[in-house]
């Protein structure tokens, strides 16, 4: 089965750099109120309301969003059929959770806090599948290891036979 | 759906690895057939049928609770 929508193995470690800088990048503009001098758009309609608009946060939450976005679609080193299951099974999850969440928070939190929430909302499918995949990749790998050394014990004997 | 993968393999002798190399899937995949979690696709089902020489048939089996 062919999945077209996957980038080659490759870029997932472009992903993961990209991701990694811009959160970086967010986590400043956060805490420090980080901008990057001259990297604005001016508004003059309206008068001096709207003044000028720093692209900073923007910028980040753009790279995050790309950079999660390439981790998601691209193929693992071998790329077959099991593996395209879980990942159907693991974008399930992520949907269905990520709408757990949403209800959850439209129930305990209200007005602004609510909003900035949903803004951070954006990646919670794309992180959950993130998490959830490569979880499933974890065990699977985990159990397959301990079949190979049943399998390399076993095959002495079996050549003996 | 059961298989008699572990015994196809013995008789021809190649590891889970040799086998995953052989039809293009991974190691883990050839597990997880083994152990009865995942029932492969037609395709890939032919594909293991090839590598041992015989009809589907004799390498994966459908059982009663198929057809509940």
């Amino acid at each position: 089965m062919k999945n077209s929508l996957l980038l080659p193995n490759k870029y997932k470690v472009i992903g993961w750099v990209i991701f990694l800088l811009f959160i970086t990048l967010g986590i400043f503009c956060m805490l420090i109120d980080f901008k990057i001098q001259g990297f604005q758009i001016y508004n003059f309609v309206g008068g001096s309301f709207f003044g000028d608009y720093n692209l900073t946060n923007e910028f980040a939450v753009f790279g995050i969003t790309i950079g999660l976005l390439i981790i998601v679609f691209t193929k693992e080193k071998i790329e077959d059929e099991y593996i395209s299951m879980l990942r159907l099974k693991s974008l399930q999850w992520a949907v269905l959770l990520s709408y757990v969440v949403l209800i959850v928070l439209n129930f305990s939190f209200y007005g602004l806090v609510f909003l900035i929430l949903l803004v951070y909302n954006i990646w919670t499918i794309l992180l959950i599948f993130i998490i959830k995949f490569y979880w499933s990749l974890y065990k699977l790998r985990k159990e397959g290891l301990q079949d190979e050394t049943i399998n390399i014990t076993s095959s002495p004997l079996k050549n003996n036979l | 759906m059961k298989n008699n993968l572990k015994v196809q393999r013995a008789i021809k002798n190649i590891t889970q690895a040799e086998l995953a190399d052989l039809i293009k899937v991974s190691r883990q995949t050839i597990n997880t057939i083994e152990s009865g979690k995942y029932v492969p696709s037609t395709v890939l089902a032919l594909k293991i049928a090839k590598i041992f020489d015989k009809p589907v048939e004799e390498i994966f089996e459908l059982e009663e609770m198929d057809f509940s």
